[in-house]
């Protein structure tokens, strides 16, 4: 009887498993996804990683991401940063997400990239908001889960965040 | 504001089949933020900004932004992808207000 539930539970898991995997394929189709809506929180950055990344460990990335951001942002209303990630995009293994994260802003998540095989190389440039002098970041996480991190520090000459 | 929704792409000028393109993306919008009254309290309004930004090559999508208001005003974008063949390439840009934006360029190979 217990293996038997055992089988049936393994069964059930299964279905949901790929109803997971189905989902997340619909999100990345859908333009409008509802997390999308919750990305952008003002909170401090601490909470804000613990809330996307729960408390798995990141590993130092300096070694394979390039983090490209001036040290002296004169202009903190536009700011352009760059990432891009030596790092294999195949199938089997490829860069999912680019997180842009600004400690100091009082929101502090700036951007998510998602990616697939098709992107051929893990790029990404934006301008965005440093409302004050501190840290930016950029969190990798690749299609197996591993957190990847590297910081630089900015100095904002005039803060572009207003509120 | 009459500008407010354009988008402009701007690809490199000769592209070969398997090369991995860099793309340069703006779209103008005014990506609103966070006010406070006097008392330094948020003004509690729906925010205009672009919260996501999809990119298609050939009809299937290679890449997405979930962006929030600590994006500049005027918002530019860079990405990759591989070129395949020849087709449309389609950045889509939408908004906290339902709007939609959206740039195309024809990708050809030579």
């Amino acid at each position: 009887m217990a293996q038997r539930r055992g089988l049936t539970r393994r069964a059930v898991l299964g279905v949901l498993g790929t109803a997971g995997v189905t989902a997340a394929a619909g999100v990345t189709l859908a333009p409008r996804a509802a997390g999308a809506q919750a990305l952008g929180r003002n909170e401090p950055v601490e909470a804000a990683l613990r809330r996307l990344f729960g408390g798995r460990a990141m590993q130092d990335g300096s070694a394979l991401i390039k983090l490209g951001i001036p040290q002296i942002a004169e202009n903190g209303a536009s700011v352009p940063v760059s990432v891009e990630v030596d790092a294999p995009m195949t199938p089997e293994s490829y860069v999912r997400h680019i997180y842009l994260v600004a400690d100091k802003n009082r929101i502090p998540i700036v951007a998510r990239a998602t990616l697939t095989p098709d992107s051929g190389q893990a790029y990404v440039a934006a301008n965005i908001r440093l409302g004050e002098t501190g840290d930016v970041r950029a969190v990798v996480e690749q299609s197996d889960g591993t957190l990847l991190q590297v910081r630089r520090a900015v100095t904002v000459t005039v803060g572009g965040c207003g509120g | 504001m009459s500008d407010l929704g354009k988008v402009r792409l701007r690809l490199p000028s000769s592209i070969k089949a398997g090369d991995v393109v860099r793309v340069r993306c703006l779209v103008i919008h005014p990506m609103e933020r966070i006010e406070r009254d006097r008392a330094g309290t948020i003004v509690d309004k729906k925010y205009r900004y672009i919260d996501r930004v999809t990119v298609t090559y050939l009809g299937k999508t290679v890449a997405s932004f979930d962006t929030t208001q600590s994006v500049s005003e005027n918002p530019i974008f860079a990405f990759t992808f591989t070129a395949t063949g020849p087709g449309p390439l389609a950045v889509t840009f939408h908004d906290t207000h339902g709007a939609t934006y959206e740039g195309r360029a024809e990708v050809r190979l030579g």
